[in-house]
């Protein structure tokens, strides 16, 4: 068993070698197909993070009439508690408004000079409960509250949400077609190469099947060889990524607070990682194959 | 040992190989197949270690119906087979102690055993100084030694020899013909083609005559 799989490793780290340039341009050709995976993969990774943590601070703001009465405050609190959609709600009296803003506007409170002693309105801060996200759903909702006594306006900005839920939908398809036809570009580039490395060869085959190899092991060293030239390609695309990322998310953080949660989603997950580089490793498997095949059935 | 059965082999429409070829070969024998070029010598040897199917016909080896066996067990018939060729298929890349260490992977003796058996047979053949050259810097007849060393590597119950001597001069011929009988000696079966009658007729063997793909006629 040892022997065999030295025999396995050692031939196909010869073959790799030997295969030099052609061996470089597998790698190379692998590792750009996973740069860009691994690129949309981020993007879309961000932008979903990016969703869900807007989601997760999402209010829709129900601002009062001032001139409403307590009775009609109750009543309308427990209208608005009824509804299917609402997880929660809060209160928020003009005073706390007006102290919330002030805070908001630390080191800039003369700002507030002249606007009167109460001109932000009392309103409730509602969560929505999950799967009531939808436009659709927040429209029909917002027209509803807005009709109820003592409400003077709604306010919710989930249309900014939505709209970069899909973008990352939309990335994601993207990602998904070009991945393909890179997938299938980079095993045409492996089974080339392996085929080459399989020519080269092609003498000690023929003894080798003349003297009862199985053609379970001649396969092998050409099968690690191509997983070999996919994890590689693979490894170096995480490599380039981690670096471009660090550079790019630190640049991000400077320049945008909306973006500092980008920043803090951090690089791809271990598990991400480990599934790029064995897909990397499938990838060559696959094109070895395919070259193999096709010699051992001549 | 082998057992040929009414044996044909067709290619295409009408090119026929071989023609109802019935033989039978004991364990331990030696057997030339004389024949000209085309005579279908190479076919009839190609058939026993199942390059190729019979067109019709039944072939037994070591007891193992070849014409039913399946593709997954054509590399266990070949490990009881040793096969030699008039080009020997030497690899030029490696020496030719490395060219018999290769069969010792395939056929899974381990390293020390392996290296053991590579001395061994380099001796037999007459060779031992020569374990560390490169094939090519070897004669021609040193070369064929080189592959019958290798296709003894495996301890084949059956030797199979196609024109080992085509590429010979007559002197390096008669060597190499002393060394399969020798192998004989030892117990293997072997069968040799060979267009050379002469070499067939000295060696004093079972010889069998093919022509235009027929057994046409058998010594003694």
């Amino acid at each position: 068993m040892r022997e065999k799989l030295k025999h396995i490793f050692a031939h196909a780290l010869i073959n790799l070698i030997r295969a030099g340039w052609g061996g470089l341009a597998s790698i190379a050709t692998i590792g750009m197909l996973f740069l860009i995976i691994g690129i949309f993969l981020l993007m879309v990774l961000q932008l979903n993070a990016l969703v869900a943590k807007w989601r997760e601070q999402f209010h829709l703001s129900v601002f009062l009439e001032d001139r409403i009465t307590q009775t009609q405050l109750e009543i309308l609190e427990k209208r608005i508690q009824n509804e299917a959609a609402v997880k929660s709600i809060a209160f928020t009296s003009k005073q706390e408004a007006l102290a919330n803003f002030r805070r908001e506007l630390k080191g800039q409170e003369s700002l507030l000079e002249g606007l009167g002693d109460d001109p932000l309105p009392a309103s409730f801060q509602l969560k929505i409960r999950e799967g009531y996200h939808s436009p659709d759903v927040l429209k029909r909702l917002s027209a509803f509250l807005s009709r109820l006594e003592g409400v003077e306006d709604i306010q919710y900005g989930q249309e900014w949400i939505e709209r970069i839920s899909n973008a990352a939908q939309i990335m994601k398809a993207l990602g998904i077609i070009i991945g393909l036809i890179l997938t299938l570009g980079s095993v045409l580039i492996v089974s080339n190469t392996i085929r080459l490395a399989v020519y080269a060869r092609a003498g000690e085959i023929e003894i080798m099947r003349l003297v009862g190899a199985t053609k379970a092991y001649i396969r092998a060293p050409f099968l690690v060889e191509g997983m070999l030239q996919g994890s590689l390609g693979a490894l170096l695309a995480l490599g380039v990524l981690f670096v471009a990322y660090r550079y790019v998310a630190g640049t991000f953080k400077l320049a945008s607070p909306l973006f500092s949660t980008a920043a803090q989603q951090g690089f791809l997950e271990p598990s991400m990682m480990a599934a790029l580089v064995g897909g990397g490793a499938l990838i060559g498997a696959i094109g070895s194959s395919l070259s193999v095949s096709r010699f051992l059935k001549m | 040992m082998i057992q040929m059965y009414h044996v044909y082999k067709t290619y295409g429409k009408d090119l026929e190989a071989l023609v109802d070829v019935s033989l039978h070969i004991q364990k331990g024998e030696f057997v030339f197949l004389a024949g000209s070029s085309g005579a279908g010598k190479s076919t009839l040897l190609r058939l026993i270690f199942r390059d190729e199917l019979p067109t019709s016909g039944q072939i037994l080896v070591n007891g193992r119906n070849l014409v039913r066996m399946k593709q997954r067990a054509v590399p266990h018939l070949r490990r009881m087979l040793g096969i030699v060729f008039q080009d020997f298929k030497l690899l030029r890349d490696r020496t030719v102690e490395d060219n018999l260490a290769l069969v010792a992977r395939v056929v899974g003796l381990p390293g020390p055993e392996g290296r053991r058996r590579v001395a061994q047979l380099l001796k037999l053949v007459g060779l031992s100084h020569k374990g560390k050259m490169p094939p090519y810097k070897l004669s021609g007849g040193e070369q064929q030694r080189v592959a019958i060393a290798r296709a003894l590597m495996n301890d084949p119950l059956i030797l199979l020899a196609d024109e080992p001597t085509g590429n010979l001069d007559l002197e390096l011929a008669v060597d190499v013909t002393r060394l399969l009988l020798e192998v004989n000696s030892r117990g293997t079966t072997v069968l040799v083609a060979t267009h050379d009658l002469k070499l067939a007729e000295e060696a004093g063997r079972r010889t069998v005559f093919l022509k235009k793909g027929r057994i046409v006629e058998e010594w003694p």
